[in-house]
């Protein structure tokens, strides 16, 4: 055998070392990306690190475990242009959350997609002072599924995950009505 | 108060009259392109082979090129491409972790026909090279040493981000990876910066990208090395009119060789000695420089510095969430200890692999060339545009000839 056949025959080797993986016993762990909101304790990078030029991550609602508040801490509709450091600044900074009345007292609270950045202001508030029915996920048609993400590389609480395709987001669970 | 907000009913859920609560409405994976990207891909490299070794058309190669850079640009997305996909799978195989069959394929694809037909994967069907095609003005030639140091980066950079993709660093690359911001279309971010350099340069040095950056470049330059086939720019006699080398602008014509006399030889041969007892020594030296390299890249681990955040009682967010979480510190130091050693050991390895690889180089380069009369295309160095083929005179002659 030459030197060349050899080398030739030790390249193919290489090449086939990475389908050894398929014999390998592994959780399909699935490819693409989502966050976990019970790790999630909303930074704010979401809104800022996307490759996008707008965030692929949005605020979702989990009508089953809302309280239906009076005051919701994420809905805050006012005219007004600045954000200072008052309570306005915890409140959703583009008026993406609409209010629709029910029945007294209640009323339903619905993001506009169109107007959310992900910057996860609402969903704080909701976790620190309501049910925690606000979170923050990945959605799918926004997403490129980036080999990298940029937002995962950052996230403080290592709240990013890969998911498989048949099971995209992560729900919180139902909570448990207190009797 | 609670930072996790763990889902907990505050408020009762209120008992409507006539309201139904609505459910999430979420779109799913809106489609997997996987199998039309292995599908098309496997096209593109089959119609680059023959468009490049039978039709032999400098066009074609460019309307191929065109066309990836729309469809694998633009309309699939430039990510996760091939180029890549090696971080992908030095994850995988160093941490046991589940990569999926397309990625592979993906991956393995380009080089599997590289050993058969050479880089067509460049010249056919990457995005990133189609672009720097389109861009590029006008040529000047880089002197023959600094391109022979800066051919070594591809390889310093595939070890490096394998290295690093096997540690748990993330993958380095896709920060490297100048085009991005034109396939997403979004300037605004630091990319956006490179993207610029890299086009400005791009003007004037062919495919800066794919000669000295692209690692997935180096391996596919590796297994040219035993293509099966390999191109050739004139099957008739030359005449060497030096125009084929003119035209490359990737300088992967070679000039013909005529023999050389005993007196070189000699000292060929002795170089050709020194270089080999050489190896043990550039191994050594790799690996020193890996493994002092090594605590400054495991500082960028995760747990690492998270662990010195909490020790030394920063406040940062990280700190913060790892509070929230309850997390144990002692879990935390295993696993910050566990990056550490496995980053050592994969410096000390990247570290001697680049010094094997280097010292591979110069043999290569200061090893006598076979007896050679003609023009000849290095083909580990050759894009696949077909820019000889249509200079060279005897084969525009012919194709005139045929019409």
């Amino acid at each position: 055998m030459t030197l060349r056949e050899l080398l030739k025959v030790m390249t193919g080797a290489l090449l086939a070392t990475p389908f050894l993986q398929l014999f390998r016993k592994k959780e399909e762990t699935g490819y693409y990306w989502q966050i976990d909101p019970d790790k999630c304790i909303q930074c704010g990078k979401c809104e800022t690190e996307c490759v996008l030029p707008r965030s692929a991550v949005k605020c979702v609602h989990q009508y089953a475990s809302c309280g239906y508040c009076l005051f919701c801490s994420g809905y805050y509709q006012d005219k007004r242009i600045e954000f200072n450091t008052a309570g306005e600044n915890l409140r959703c900074p583009t008026d993406a959350i609409v209010r629709t009345y029910v029945e007294d007292p209640y009323f339903e609270y619905k993001i506009d997609e169109e107007k959310c950045i992900g910057c996860g202001k609402c969903v704080k508030g909701c976790a620190s002072f309501g049910n925690g029915s606000l979170f923050l996920q990945v959605r799918r048609h926004l997403c490129k599924d980036c080999n990298e993400c940029r937002i995962a590389k950052v996230c403080p609480s290592g709240a990013f995950t890969r998911v498989p395709a048949d099971k995209p987001y992560i729900f919180r669970h139902p909570p448990e009505v207190k009797s | 108060m609670n930072m996790l907000g763990v889902v907990q009913a505050r408020f009762p859920a209120p008992e409507f009259d006539n309201y139904k609560v609505p459910l999430i409405q979420l779109e799913n994976i809106v489609a997997d392109v996987t199998p039309w990207r292995i599908l098309l891909l496997t096209l593109f490299l089959v119609v680059g082979a023959v468009l490049f070794y039978k039709y032999r058309s400098r066009k074609g190669m460019l309307f191929l090129s065109l066309a990836g850079l729309t469809l694998f640009g633009f309309v699939l997305k430039s990510c996760p491409c091939p180029v890549g996909m090696f971080q992908n799978i030095a994850e995988g195989v160093a941490n046991g972790t589940y990569v999926p069959l397309g990625i592979l394929l993906l991956f393995t694809l380009p080089l599997v026909c590289a050993l058969f037909y050479g880089r067509v994967f460049c010249g056919g069907a990457c995005p990133l090279g189609a672009l720097q095609e389109l861009l590029h003005w006008h040529t000047l030639t880089i002197p023959l040493a600094l391109d022979r140091v800066l051919r070594l980066i591809p390889i310093l950079l595939l070890l490096l981000c394998s290295a690093c993709a096997a540690c748990g660093l993330g993958f380095p690359l896709c920060y490297l990876e100048p085009y991005l911001p034109i396939f997403v279309l979004n300037f605004a971010t630091p990319l956006a910066i490179l993207s610029a350099v890299f086009i400005v340069v791009g003007l004037f040095v062919s495919r800066p990208f794919c000669r000295f950056v692209c690692p997935y470049g180096a391996l596919l330059r590796f297994c040219t090395l035993f293509a099966v086939k390999k191109p050739v720019i004139t099957v008739k006699e030359c005449v060497n009119c030096k125009l084929c080398e003119q035209g490359c602008p990737n300088g992967a014509v070679l000039p013909p060789e005529p023999d050389t006399s005993t007196a070189t030889r000699r000292k060929g041969s002795r170089r050709l000695s020194t270089l080999v007892a050489c190896i043990p020594l550039a191994l050594f030296l790799g690996g020193l420089l890996g493994y002092f390299a090594a605590p400054a890249m495991s500082s960028m681990h995760r747990d690492v510095r998270l662990l010195r955040d909490v020790e030394t009682k920063q406040q940062t967010l990280e700190v913060e969430a790892f509070e929230a979480q309850g997390s144990s510190l002692n879990e935390l130091k295993a696993r910050a200890v566990h990056a550490q050693n496995k980053t050592l050991v994969c410096m000390t390895l990247c570290g001697m692999l680049f010094g094997a690889c280097a010292m591979a180089e110069l043999i290569a380069e200061s090893r006598r060339r076979r007896e050679e009369n003609s023009y000849s295309i290095d083909a580990s160095l050759c894009f696949c545009c077909g820019r000889c083929y249509a200079a060279c005179p005897l084969e525009r002659k012919e194709k005139t000839h045929e019409k």
